[in-house]
């Protein structure tokens, strides 16, 4: 974990967004040219409830310093209720990271829609800033140089 | 014949099943006239080895039951899993302790057992020795050889050891439960902290707890229909034969039970050393703990609750190689036990390296629990939350 001095660490963010929404968010984004700090890593699934919670339990082992769990909002699913289970499934997952040691700002959930495109870039830039805080997971692995 | 109330003093007719059984054989009069009725095509038994060791048989034979009765301490298994693997399509009937009892109903929900067709008679438990830690017990403490040990009977506060010594005679020997617990022996961690004492979840709650003291009888509470029906039938039948309770068994049962849990808390705030730690000192003390871990898979083997057999998430998510702080197998083993875990200890039990098992599940699941405001094991009409579409309400509203 030792970075070069001078340089200023970059936390490894890992977003797991679905297709018909929270994807289309962060594309449109893109479109409006709004500036994303690159510390994101997006993975597209279908919906929001094909994130098993095992995907985000990984992430962190991998090493991920923070993992975003995103979706559409509450009753605009593509696939009738598949959010309402993401939302019961996080709330396990929160208290797994929280028992476990690791910080609650770790866990994100939000919801976003095909066109909060800003919403998207602000909360990549929220969570950037949060991390940078509270440092690297304690369960980040690196290559020794 | 109706059952006017739901609180009896019940013994065994037969003589024989008396003195052989505990508290009037009660339970073991109770199976056979099931099995002799045709309520149950088997029963499930504990076969007497030794003090150590006992083994489960399942059998239509009502002698062998007559044979099985008394009580093992020693043998701390959890009889759920052997139920889904060799009874699942029987009727059957068995004793159960609360944890078994509780198991059968985790799996009921999994739709691994049909609940209708098990007849489940419950034992008030305040808890079971660890069959190495009792061998060490009676070297130690008692100055016996452990493998003179022929009874053990555990009664008002003291564990008593009865040893046969050469030439015939019998000596028995006793030590208060406190005292050796104090040093780290007596009961597992998972039966000091547990808190569920009387089996209510099962057809009927049996045990000494409430009996007048010198009568050789069992305290009876019928807690479903199928439990009044057999029992009824056995009254019948003339295997049992039972009078109503007196209030004041049910109130001196009662204060038993409250004494117990009010101790079991004690033990659970006492023997969770982790939660002095602070956060990053928490987070190390599991790394720590699990990283010993060789996956051989035993605790998922034993645990009562868990229903995916070979092709399960944290079998085929776990990889060696990818030398993780904590390994997927644990990891999602720990997830999915958050709602279900019903703290009974035979993970740790089985463990081979050791891990402390007991104190990370309840770490983990008992405030998950909390939180969901959900008890696994009591009511087969509740689903397991993380199953469910929406959150439970209790943990919506906050």
């Amino acid at each position: 974990m030792e970075e070069s001095k001078g340089e200023e660490w970059e936390p490894k963010i890992l977003a797991f967004c679905c297709n018909w929404c929270s994807y289309a968010g962060a594309d449109a984004a893109g479109l409006e040219r709004r500036q994303v700090p690159p510390t994101i890593r997006v993975i597209r699934v279908m919906c929001s409830g094909r994130i098993d919670p095992a995907f985000v339990l990984m992430g962190l082992l991998e090493g991920a310093d923070a993992v975003l769990v995103t979706g559409c909002h509450i009753g605009d699913c593509h696939y009738v209720n598949a959010n309402y289970k993401t939302r019961n499934r996080y709330e396990f997952l929160k208290e797994f990271v929280d028992e476990l040691g690791l910080e609650p700002e770790r866990l994100w959930l939000r919801w976003i829609s095909a066109s909060e495109g800003s919403l998207f870039a602000e909360m990549v830039r929220e969570v950037t800033e949060k991390i940078k805080k509270i440092g690297p997971s304690p369960l980040r692995r690196e290559w020794k140089k | 014949m109706k059952l006017k109330s739901k609180y009896y003093l019940a013994w065994a007719k037969d003589e024989k099943i008396r003195k052989k059984g505990a508290n009037g054989g009660f339970v073991t009069a109770t199976l056979v006239s099931a099995l002799e009725n045709d309520f149950i095509d088997a029963a499930l038994v504990f076969e007497k080895k030794s003090v150590y060791e006992g083994i489960p048989v399942l059998t239509s034979d009502p002698e062998v039951v007559k044979k099985c009765a008394g009580s093992l301490h020693g043998v701390p298994i959890n009889l759920t899993r052997f139920v889904v693997e060799y009874a699942a399509k029987k009727r059957i009937g068995l004793p159960t302790k609360p944890c078994d009892a509780r198991g059968i109903i985790e799996q009921a929900k999994r739709r691994q057992v049909n609940l209708d067709n098990i007849f489940m008679i419950g034992l008030n438990c305040g808890g079971t020795l660890h069959p190495l830690r009792m061998r060490e017990m009676a070297a130690v403490f008692y100055g016996l050889d452990p493998d003179s040990v022929v009874r053990e009977e555990i009664k008002e506060g003291k564990i008593f050891l009865i040893s046969e010594e050469e030439g015939g005679e019998e000596k028995e020997k006793w030590m208060k439960i406190d005292e050796l617990e104090q040093k780290g022996y007596g009961r597992r961690d998972a039966c000091k902290s547990c808190t569920v004492k009387i089996p209510t979840m099962a057809d009927l709650a049996c045990g000494n707890w409430g009996v007048p003291q010198g009568e050789e009888k069992t305290f009876v509470e019928v807690c479903s229909e199928k439990g009044g029906a057999i029992f009824e039938n056995a009254m019948e039948s003339g295997y049992v034969e039972a009078e109503e309770a007196p209030g004041k068994g049910i109130e001196a049962r009662k204060k038993i039970e409250a004494g117990m849990q009010k101790l079991a808390a004690s033990w659970k705030e006492r023997m969770d050393e982790v939660s002095t730690l602070s956060r990053s000192e928490r987070f190390e003390f599991y790394v720590d703990e699990l990283k010993n871990c060789i996956h051989c898979g035993a605790c998922k083997a034993v645990c009562p609750v868990c229903a995916c057999e070979d092709d399960s998430k944290c079998l085929d998510m776990n990889d060696e190689r990818d030398s993780y702080a904590i390994s997927m197998y644990n990891v999602l083993r720990i997830f999915h036990l958050m709602d279900s875990c019903i703290h009974c200890g035979q993970c740790e039990d089985v463990c081979p390296v050791d891990i402390p098992l007991t104190l990370i599940q309840r770490r983990f699941s008992e405030r998950m629990q909390r939180h969901l405001g959900y008890v696994p094991g009591m009511d087969i009409t509740e689903k397991p939350p993380l199953y469910e579409t929406e959150l439970r309400w209790s943990a919506r509203v906050e």
